[in-house]
């Protein structure tokens, strides 16, 4: 593992979030699955990560570490200056509070809460002030001005989507982890919805890692990491949807 | 579909064991006494048996003739003479007879010292004979020294003498209406085959000295032993022909089967109020049976839907669903007969332990196991058919939609229900409580559960204002916690309802029980405002001695003692309760309720409120017939409180148609310059001689006394709606249980984005007190408007004042409080102890 750390020292300017030899295993023995195979990867701040591989990759597993609602087999990461992992369980939700913002496939927001309660809940949590004139152009930026008063329920998926956003961005996260964002929607809202989130990076330099295995969805991004096998096998920058598919074909998928 | 159903119960056996607990916990309850009074009956009527084993025919007064002999314990009158023992030992085939006399009487133990505690005679009486000599008409043999020969001896059974510190030799007091009475113990004998008594202390004299006790030479009723070969049945005819009227001859067999069918049927009330509380118990678990079924319905409406597309029918859901709540009776029934036989054999040992031998075979009675099973599977299935018929409608398109969409019906029908049936339950028990009708209890029973079942509609349109209202308080409080829970409580407002509903119940029944006791006692204050006796003497053994009243009256400082007597007479054929007073003190000593006092009797009689209602009024003719003797009196006044005696007359009229007639309440009023406390002592010295039983209480004594009855009442009743609360918490636990696994996802989502373990088990906690608050608000109003309801109706027997029991109220609220963490504690741990990341996995 020291011999992991010496090969790609970590930098510790311009990181938002970092693993270094970064092994997760499932079950034991001969049944033993390697989900992640020593990973080393650094999320550079104020950029937009792509995440890609074929099902199975362990893209998720990366997902989940990275943000600490997994925990690593082997290995270390961090968030910020942070290191989370040997982190107690209530210290990392306290990480996850403050510093990460989540965007995920679906079931995004308590179908309880309307979407102005679900867009603060972050900051109810932790107990900050809402920053009004913020909460106001990220509202305003989204397009969810008239909404913010419906339930979930009473939101179209693209909405539904575009709230998780908001709620990601009004609490001022670090960084953003988003699971398959535009998954659930249809290509209009999908491109919608990557457009925003590219706006945010663009605008008020927000970081944020992206699993996906939509090459168009990649495209969106600054940089995309190739996932096999629990390894990063490649890296590109400015990708466009052609190039992504093109490595993803390469890569037997 | 039955394997289905068997299957689908197997799959999630989890979310079932709850209901299942509740089932059996009713189930229980019912199987426990089921099998204890199976157990007490078995043990009287082995007891009943050896009592007439040896005896082939007895005479004695017809119970049929006098209604008052309808109590199979009561003493019975000395009616044969000693003439009527020969004639009767004359008939053909009767070998011997031989007249019966009982004293009244407590053998004191060797250590007794008199103390002014009116229980210290309590626990089983003494029973105590004439002796006979010969053990078939005794029913006791001699195993130890002699039978009484001597009138000052004495025998005891060989149980009863050593407990009570006596060997033979020893001097034993007996103390009986008569005053002391001292015996040498000569012999030890036992009762039956195994002296099972029963915990009663047994014991014999001769025949002198009890005649001589009880002032009256005459015999209860005479034992017969035929000659050999004899038919009793013929011999008992025999006899029956040349008895005095109002009496019989009864084989042994006959008057054994005949008292153990009166045991049993006290038992039966004994069973019936235990049904009650069974019921009541199941009752509330049924709302938990509809909840689960309804959100096991409502999780499996994806794979229903597929059911449905695949061409399952809709009655084949709804059949599969029913049959689900059958698996789940039949095993929770199981479970509950087998825990409450268990619960009856060990309750039994340890009454044993405590009591003697008082049970019989301790078997589980079919009874229990018919019982069980009917209860258990009638609540489930009906509690599940809603729940089944909501399953059958649900449309194949179901199966296809993207996720559980949050079903937002209308409430509209459901308050309208609510509101017709809370009005019909209302009125019902008005109608019970207030038009005069027969059997009055079934309305009002009728009406309290139609009301409740309203209540609980009503209680989900409450909830969601409610649930708002508190949002901002709870935000408050607990921050963004307690506006989650405060939101999980209105999203699922007939869920929330209904589990707060079966909390309402319990609560309702106890805050019921605590206003009617409360309000009692508030009667028994109010009764003794208008109390200017000094003491109420009372003996802890039945009635008062008339011997003990002349001792006090004898006494220094003493200015008068006023009794109240009780009898029974025959008015226009019908059996009516009769007090008699002394009407130129009655209403010096005591404040009663009546018009005029009753010192203006002037030789007639007092009617009370029911006779009133049966058409007698003041200036009528009674004529009063008693066991001796009958007149014919003017009503002159009202007593104004019913329950105590229907009619009223002085003790001339009392000792004219009753004879001696038992003592229910002496008060003694002292003169004006005694010291009370001075007094009690000089009295009960003067007592302790003769009557060491007898004790005086001042009145505050006496309302101590009197509020420790009505606490020991409510404490009772309480304790059997134990089991109804348990349930009903179980059902709290049980519906956050399913809905912490329906927002799996949601937890996730929030443990994902920061909220901590603490938050999520808080918001679980939180949910479940509002909830139980709620309930126990609910059952608060309607317990205590139910309990001001039934104690204005009582009107008549004296209640004024509706007295609210608020230090009971307060203490339900925090009990609610806690036990709304207690119930949360299960859940609360599953909701913190999720996997994030199987809450949040994309199931595609």
């Amino acid at each position: 593992m020291t011999t992991t750390l010496t090969e790609t020292p970590r930098t510790s300017v311009a990181v938002a979030a970092s693993m270094r030899g970064g092994a997760k295993t499932y079950g034991d023995g001969d049944a033993a699955v390697r989900a992640l195979d020593g990973v080393d990867v650094d999320i550079a701040i104020a950029e937009f990560t792509a995440i890609m591989g074929p099902s199975g990759s362990g893209k998720s597993t990366l997902l989940h570490t990275l943000a600490g609602l997994d925990r690593l087999t082997a290995g270390d990461s961090w968030i910020g200056e942070t290191r989370i992992t040997g982190l107690s369980e209530d210290k990392i939700t306290q990480v996850r509070r403050d510093k990460i913002g989540f965007v995920f496939q679906a079931f995004n927001l308590i179908p309880s809460l309307t979407a102005r309660e679900n867009i603060t809940l972050p900051l109810d949590i932790a107990g900050r002030d809402i920053d009004p004139d913020w909460f106001g152009e990220v509202i305003a930026i989204l397009g969810l001005a008239d909404r913010l008063s419906h339930l979930p329920a009473e939101l179209s998926g693209g909405q539904q989507q575009r709230v998780a956003v908001a709620r990601a961005l009004v609490a001022r996260p670090e960084l953003i982890f988003a699971d398959e964002p535009s998954g659930n929607l249809d290509s209009r809202s999908g491109g919608e919805l990557l457009g925003f989130m590219r706006r945010a990076v663009e605008e008020f330099g927000q970081t944020i890692a992206m699993v996906t295995h939509d090459p168009t969805a990649a495209s969106y991004a600054d940089r995309v990491l190739f996932l096999a096998d629990g390894r990063i096998v490649d890296e590109m920058r400015e990708p466009t949807a052609e190039r992504v598919l093109d490595r993803m074909k390469q890569m037997g998928h | 579909m039955f394997r289905l159903a068997v299957k689908s119960v197997r799959h999630n056996p989890k979310r079932l064991v709850l209901t299942a607990v509740a089932v059996a916990l009713g189930v229980a309850l019912a199987a426990a006494t089921f099998t204890l009074t199976n157990a007490l009956s078995g043990g009287f009527t082995k007891l009943f048996e050896e009592i007439y084993a040896g005896t082939d025919v007895i005479v004695e007064v017809d119970p049929d003739a006098d209604p008052a002999e309808e109590d199979p314990f009561a003493a019975t009158e000395s009616v044969f003479t000693g003439a009527d023992v020969d004639e009767v030992a004359a008939v053909d085939g009767v070998s011997s007879a031989w007249g019966g006399r009982q004293v009244m009487g407590s053998v004191l133990a060797a250590d007794f010292e008199p103390t002014n505690d009116v229980m210290a005679g309590g626990g089983p009486p003494s029973q105590l004979f004439n002796w006979a000599g010969d053990p078939r008409v005794d029913q006791a043999t001699l195993v130890e020294g002699d039978g009484p020969a001597a009138d000052d001896e004495i025998v005891l059974d060989l149980d009863s003498a050593p407990n009570l510190g006596y060997a033979i030799g020893d001097t034993v007091s007996v103390a009986t209406e008569a005053g002391v009475e001292e015996f040498t113990l000569v012999g030890l004998v036992r009762f039956g085959e195994s002296n099972s008594l029963q915990g009663a202390t047994l014991g014999y004299m001769t025949d002198a000295r009890s005649a001589a006790i009880n002032g009256d030479d005459g015999y209860e009723q005479i034992s017969v032993i035929v000659e050999d070969g004899a038919n009793q049945d013929a011999v008992a005819e025999a006899i029956g022909e040349i008895l005095p009227p109002d009496t019989r001859a009864i084989t042994g067999e006959a008057k054994a089967a005949e008292q153990t069918e009166a045991f049993d049927e006290i038992l039966q009330y004994i069973d019936i109020f235990a049904i009650a509380f069974a019921l009541i118990a199941l009752f509330v678990g049924a709302y938990i049976i509809v909840n689960t079924f309804r959100i096991i319905v409502t999780q499996r409406t994806r794979e229903f839907g597929l059911m449905r597309a695949i061409g399952v029918s809709g009655r084949q859901l709804r059949t599969m669903i029913l049959l689900e709540a059958l698996v789940v009776a039949v095993a929770s029934s199981t479970i509950g007969i087998v825990v409450g036989y268990l619960g009856a054999l060990g309750l039994s040992t340890l009454v044993e332990a405590f009591s003697g031998d008082i049970f019989g075979t301790v078997t589980l009675p079919l009874d229990a196991v018919l019982w069980g099973y009917s209860l258990g599977a009638l609540v489930t299935i009906v509690a599940a058919i809603m729940p089944a018929i909501h399953a059958s409608t649900i449309s194949p398109m179901e199966a296809l939609r993207e996720s559980a969409t949050e079903s937002k019906k209308p409430l509209r029908l459901r308050n309208v229900v609510g509101g017709a049936l809370t009005l019909l339950g209302v009125l019902a028990i008005v109608v019970g409580l207030y038009m005069d009708i027969e059997r009055p209890y079934i309305p009002v029973g009728a009406g309290a559960m139609i009301l409740i079942i309203g209540v609980t509609l009503l209680a989900a349109q409450v909830l969601v204002p409610l649930a708002y209202g508190l949002k901002a308080t709870l935000t408050r409080i607990f921050r963004v916690d307690g506006k989650l829970a405060a939101n999980n409580i209105h999203r699922e407002p007939r869920r929330s309802a209904n589990t707060a509903a079966a909390l309402m119940i319990g609560v309702m029944l106890l805050a019921l029980v605590a206003t009617f006791t409360e309000s009692m006692k508030s009667l028994v204050t109010e009764q003794f405002k208008g109390n200017s006796a000094d003491f109420f003497v009372f003996s802890s053994q039945g009635a008062i001695p008339t011997g003990a009243i002349e001792v006090i009256e004898g006494e220094d400082g003493v200015a008068y003692v006023t009794s109240t007597g009780l009898g029974t007479v025959l008015l226009d054929g019908g059996t009516t309760n009769v007090g008699v007073i002394d009407p130129e003190t009655a209403d010096l000593a005591f404040d009663y309720n009546n018009e005029p006092d009753f010192d203006q009797m002037d030789g007639g009689v007092f009617i009370d409120p029911s006779m009133v209602e049966a058409g007698y009024e003041v200036g009528d003719e009674l004529t009063l017939e008693g066991p001796e003797g009958t007149a014919t009196l003017t009503v002159t006044g009202r007593y104004l409180n019913e329950g105590d005696a229907q009619v009223w007359i002085d003790e001339d009229t009392g000792h004219e148609l009753l004879g001696d007639y038992p003592l229910a309440q002496s008060m003694v009023v002292l003169d004006d310059d005694v010291d009370a406390a001075e007094a009690q002592d000089q009295l009960l010295e003067a007592l302790a001689v003769d009557y060491p039983l007898v004790v005086l209480q001042s009145p505050g004594e006496f309302e101590q006394l009197a509020n420790q009855f009505i606490d020991l009442l409510l404490g009772i009743i309480s304790a059997m709606l134990g089991a109804a609360l348990v349930i009903a918490l179980l059902g709290v636990a049980n519906t956050l249980l399913l809905s912490v696994t329906e927002r799996t996802r949601e937890i996730g989502l929030l443990r994902a984005v920061g909220v901590r373990r603490r938050s999520i088990r808080r918001m679980i906690r939180i949910e479940s007190m509002v909830m139980a608050i709620f309930g126990t608000i609910l059952g608060m109003i309607l317990g205590v408007g139910l309990g001001a309801a039934l104690v204005r109706a009582l009107e008549d027997f004296g209640f004024t004042t509706i007295t609210i029991p608020w230090v009971w109220l307060l203490l339900y609220t925090i009990s609610a409080a806690i036990a709304g963490v207690l119930a949360a504690v299960w859940p609360a741990r599953r909701a913190a102890k999720l996997d994030i990341l199987q809450a949040i996995a994309f199931d595609g």
